[in-house]
């Protein structure tokens, strides 16, 4: 319990359980914060963002063709600026190619979006890697 | 003119006093809600914001200012159909006045989708609305001679043991949710900016622990050790870390709990790592838990 008075406010000096309970608690939690992060720093070691893309989706829309897909940055340092690149491949020549930008691919974690082709890649074979990062 | 010379400077009318009321709750949802009326992330929001989560932080925001309104409020409030109609007249307030500075800022345009416009100005009305609310309270203080009359009536009503008391014992329970309107407050004015995201990118593990640890001494540098008006004593025989463990942490907790609900409401931990995730709650607890520990000094 607080007293609030005209102030300045005084705390009481014989708290209710629950606050001791809480303020364990709370304290618990802030320690296993403390020490995930510290373990954290302490194992780690600095990886340079490395992807992997995968296509989640195909579908006809209007004036082309939508490729979804999800970018996966394996890595534990976040890329910023990720330029990723769709091909359609026709007998190992790229015959479409269109590029997007993400703003972020954080650390061990995904990122997904979509290309539009004008052409439907059909049976051929598309192509979606990353061009190029930068550091956040 | 005219009802200046008629009505007296020491007796104000009903009506007028609630103008002024209003006014004070207007100005309060500007000061406190301009910041946020122009930032650009908000107005995005404000149309690719989950619906489930906009209308989660809406609903939210309900209790949370009649509890507010019921300890700050409009009025001096002592029932809760008091608490409640100041609430209501808050959150009315704070969506008003974010539609119409949004629409001053020729943020809304009439050939927009209702949807969009509904949208940018729903998301302000929040911070906006608590704004008002604490405008009441806190531009009151200054001046104006219903002010004083103000005092005398609450001193009165003091006296009779009715409304507010000269002392009121706030519960341990109470306390933790002055916390958490402050650090949702200051976590709303940062959360939707990509800064909060970019500088947990940027943080290595050791920069995040030392925030935490900085945060939490700040929090109870706040209430504790620096004097600031309103500041908190402890009793002479209370060791200090007994408020430590009592206030401090438990506060600091709702914060990072404030951080995570704000960043998952404005979607920044989809699809993040844990790690991610934690580490942009840190971020945003940094400010949360300056608002916390400053809404235990204020309110």
């Amino acid at each position: 319990m607080t007293t609030i008075s005209t102030r300045p406010h005084r705390e009481t000096g014989d708290p209710h359980w629950i606050e001791w309970v809480t303020g364990t608690v709370s304290a618990l939690l802030v320690i296993a914060m403390i020490g995930w992060i510290g373990l954290e720093a302490l194992m780690e070691e600095d990886l340079p963002p490395e992807f992997a893309v995968t296509i989640t989706g195909r579908a006809a829309v209007e004036g082309g063709h939508r490729v979804e897909f999800e970018i996966f940055n394996r890595a534990n340092q976040t890329a910023a600026a990720v330029v990723v690149r769709g091909e359609v491949i026709d007998g190992g020549q790229a015959v479409e190619e269109a590029d997007i930008t993400f703003d972020y691919v954080p650390a061990e974690s995904k990122a997904s979006g979509a290309i539009l082709f004008l052409q439907d890649p059909g049976e051929r074979e598309i192509r979606i890697r990353a061009l190029g990062y930068t550091d956040p | 003119m005219s009802s200046v010379t008629r009505g007296q400077p020491t007796d104000i009318s009903p009506s007028r006093h609630l103008l002024v009321g209003l006014g004070r709750g207007a100005a309060g949802a500007m000061l406190f809600g301009m910041p946020m009326l122009m930032t650009m992330e908000l107005w995005q929001l404000g149309f690719y914001i989950d619906g489930f989560r906009l209308f989660l932080l809406l609903t939210v925001n309900i209790p949370l200012l009649i509890v507010l309104a019921d300890r700050i409020g409009f009025e001096h409030t002592s029932t809760w159909q008091e608490a409640i109609r100041d609430a209501t007249i808050a959150y009315g307030l704070g969506i008003v006045m974010s539609g119409l500075v949004l629409a001053l800022l020729g943020d809304l345009e009439p050939h927009m989708p209702f949807s969009e416009i509904i949208g940018k100005i729903a998301i302000q009305a929040v911070p906006a609305s608590i704004g008002a609310l604490l405008g009441r309270s806190q531009l009151g203080g200054q001046a104006g001679s219903d002010e004083s009359s103000d005092e005398e009536g609450r001193q009165g009503k003091g006296k009779e043991g009715d409304a507010v008391p000269d002392e009121m014992s706030t519960s341990y329970s109470r306390e933790l949710f002055l916390m958490a309107v402050g650090a949702l407050f200051l976590s709303l004015n940062v959360a939707p900016t990509e800064e909060i995201i970019l500088i947990s990118f940027k943080m290595t593990p050791w920069h995040a622990l030392m925030t935490v640890v900085i945060s939490i001494a700040i929090m109870h540098g706040f209430v504790y050790a620096v004097a600031f008006k309103g500041a908190h004593e402890l009793g002479e025989n209370t060791p200090r870390w007994h408020a430590l463990i009592r206030f401090t942490l438990p506060g600091y907790m709702v914060a990072m709990l404030i951080s995570l609900y704000v960043l998952w409401t404005f979607g920044r931990l989809d699809d993040s790592a844990a790690t991610q995730a934690l580490m942009s709650a840190i971020v945003l607890a940094f400010p949360g838990a300056i608002g916390a520990a400053a809404a235990r000094l204020i309110l």
